[in-house]
């Protein structure tokens, strides 16, 4: 028994159309994947799969204090439990919805199960030229014990748009959950988008997370990673640019502890002259944890004039930690800035004997220090509570004491 | 306070300082001048226990502590404070934080709790205006792209909100114009009392104007070859460092 055989006998329970049934069955003829998978080299998802999970979900009610303590406190949230839409707000200019049918690219196999048997997620379509001051916070709450949920959404931006997001995936109980959660996101001409991702889950949660972004011209997306919690965690972030002077931004931080896993895989598909990329990843490393980075950056042959900047730096602060990193670049133009930076290092001994010399004790002075150095990835969130939230997690699993409103 | 004595200190097989003895009291002010590469940041980095030196010979004596046996911390938290003749950029914490940071660390090693936000923020303020420092500046960086002026300005900050009571001061001075210089020696001389001392490092007597050393030692080579009053910076300021260099490389040749 296992994940696969929990899934199987879900799908002869529930009616889905021959076309995903199609799908279903390609996964299941391939599975889930496994370390020979390239893609999936240092990232096992074994242990994971071969436990019991529980499909179907009752969609409980949440309380409200629940919410609020997970909540950053945004007027416009979207909540869902155990799957089930159970909140959603009126905005002028944007419609949301429920989960809706689309097309998506299914290379992989957990993209498969995801567009077989998902039936949950959020589809939000933006009106031209709107501008939205405030986020969209969307909470996902697991209540059933070792439920395994996915989700698949939908974000469509219209011309000029402008809009931000906060995501929450949240286990209430302390079972092991598992997420298999799907967004595409599409922005059209001149759209700016922030999507902000919390992965703060409990420690018996587990998240595979997928984001698609296809941006026209003049468009700039940026997603922000913030990895704290959760046992598993793998993110997939591809960008594909379609149109000139597109800017894609990734941010990410991973402070991991214990057994947590990490891995962040990113993509972007420079199809278009004139773009821009960045990203900056950094990882702190304690305990038993384990992170993963693979960075891949296209660049195809008519994208001329592409700056492309990708940075991972790592701290790996127990002898039991361990990093993999991997840039890959294929760059098809010629005339393309390009520069990427994998470091793995330890505290700077300088800056070390520096705060020691104005009194602070080594265990505190290397705390700041790791702080400091996982705080430059969070300086460019502009949702102010995000950043916030982002130190102050920081600080707590580093146990650092500092006052934010200094 | 502190007494040096035939102290010897290097850098794996480089002996840097050849024997130093200094004697410091309370309320005093002791400039060591000499020529670069003569060791002076080399023995301020050893009173303030930077553990990339050797201590191969000699003591450092500290209010009847023995501070070669101190941590770098303690030492701090015991009252040595050095302001870095090149400060360290920290990026991503700022200058209130690091400060809230070392001032609670070196209440804690008083047993005393921390500070509330309000009461340190008002002593910020104070000492920014001592130092005509200006808003804004709390919440950059601690040093992260700051002029070679301002990074000296900020360790005299720290410096007087932590109040220590040996402040060595390395190379100060340098990168400073006229005005700041003048900001900076008021800030020295309204800090200073008769239960703290200084000792200030210099190459050039241009600070010593503003602020009046009672002691005026010569490094060279990794001894102090001269000492004297105030007048003696005014005489090495006109005769130059060959004056007394030369007589010294005569005697170890
Ligand atoms: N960290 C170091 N590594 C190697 N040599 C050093 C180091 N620090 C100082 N020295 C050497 O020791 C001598 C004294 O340096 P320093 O103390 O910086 O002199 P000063 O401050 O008087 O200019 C110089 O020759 C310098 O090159
Ligand atoms: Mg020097």
């Amino acid at each position: 028994m296992g994940l696969i055989e929990n899934l199987k006998s879900y799908s002869e329970g529930v009616q889905i159309s021959d076309e995903k049934k199609k799908v279903f069955t390609s996964f299941m003829s391939k599975g889930f994947p496994t370390t020979k998978d390239e893609e999936w080299k240092y990232t096992s998802l074994k242990k994971i799969v071969t436990k019991e999970y529980t499909i179907e979900n009752t969609g409980e009610i949440i309380d409200s204090s629940t919410v609020i303590k997970y909540s950053l406190g945004f007027e416009n949230r979207i909540i869902f439990s155990d799957g089930k839409l159970i909140g959603s707000p009126n905005i002028k200019g944007v419609s949301i919805n429920g989960f809706s049918n689309f097309e998506s690219n299914t290379t992989d196999s957990v993209l498969q199960l995801n567009k077989a048997l998902a039936q949950n997620g959020f589809t939000i379509t933006v009106d031209k030229n709107t501008v939205l001051e405030s986020p969209i916070e969307i909470l996902f709450f697991t209540n059933t014990e070792n439920n395994f949920s996915q989700y698949r959404n939908l974000i469509s931006v219209g011309d000029n748009a402008e809009v931000k997001f906060v995501e929450r995936i949240q286990t209430l109980n302390d079972s092991t959950s598992m997420v298999n959660n799907f967004t595409q996101i599409h922005c059209a001409k001149n759209t700016k988008v922030e999507y902000n991702k919390i992965q703060n889950n409990t420690p018996g949660s587990r998240l595979i997370d997928t984001v698609n972004v296809y941006q026209e011209q003049d468009s700039t997306c940026d997603i922000n990673t913030l990895i704290f919690g959760g046992s598993f965690t793998r993110n997939n972030l591809n960008f594909e640019q379609n149109g000139s002077n597109c800017e894609s931004n990734m941010n990410g931080v991973s402070i991991l502890n214990d057994n947590q896993l990490a891995d962040n895989h990113t993509f972007v598909d420079h199809k278009s002259a004139h773009c821009r990329s960045n990203e900056m990843y950094k990882g702190v490393y304690l305990g038993n944890s384990k992170g993963v980075f693979n960075g891949k950056i296209m660049v195809r042959p008519d994208a001329q004039k592409i700056d492309a900047f990708q940075s991972n730096n790592n701290l790996l602060l127990s002898d039991n930690s361990t990093i993999d990193s991997k840039p890959q670049l294929e760059i098809y133009a010629d005339d393309v800035k390009c520069s990427h930076g994998c470091t793995i290092g330890q505290l700077d001994e300088k800056a070390l004997f520096y705060m020691r010399s104005r009194g602070i004790g080594i265990e505190e002075a290397k705390a700041v220090l790791t702080y400091a150095f996982a705080s430059e990835a969070i300086e460019n969130i502009s949702v102010e509570e995000v950043k916030l939230l982002a130190q102050k997690l920081l600080a707590q699993k580093l146990n650092v004491d500092l006052d934010f409103s200094l | 306070m502190l007494q040096i004595k035939n102290l010897k200190a290097g850098i794996e097989d480089n002996q840097i300082l050849k024997g130093i003895n200094l004697e410091v009291k309370a309320g005093e002010i002791h400039a060591i001048m000499g020529p670069n590469g003569s060791g002076k940041s080399t023995l301020s980095a050893v009173i303030a226990g930077n553990e990339d030196y050797e201590v191969e010979g000699g003591n450092i004596n500290f209010n009847g502590k023995n501070l070669l046996e101190l941590d770098p911390e303690e030492r701090a938290n015991n009252g040595v404070f050095l302001s870095f003749q090149y400060p360290v950029e920290i990026p991503g914490i700022s200058v209130s934080n690091f400060i809230k940071t070392s001032i609670t660390e070196k209440r804690k090693a008083q047993g005393l709790d921390p500070i509330p936000t309000k009461d340190l923020l008002k002593m910020m303020r104070e000492k920014m205006e001592l130092l005509s420092i200006k808003q804004g500046y709390l919440s950059r960086n601690m040093n992260e792209g700051f002029s070679g002026g301002e990074k000296k300005r900020n360790e005299i900050f720290q410096m007087a909100m932590l109040d220590p009571k040996l402040a060595i001061l390395d190379e100060t001075d340098s990168g400073l114009d006229i005005d700041a210089l003048r900001i900076v020696a008021n800030g020295v001389n309204k800090l200073r009392s008769a239960d703290n001392a200084t000792i200030i490092i210099t190459h050039y007597q241009r600070l010593l104007d503003y602020i009046v050393p009672d002691f005026v030692h010569v490094l060279y080579n990794g001894r102090i070859v001269k000492s004297g009053g105030a007048e003696l910076a005014h005489e090495l300021e006109e005769k130059g460092y060959d004056w007394v260099t030369n007589e010294e490389d005569k005697k170890w040749a």
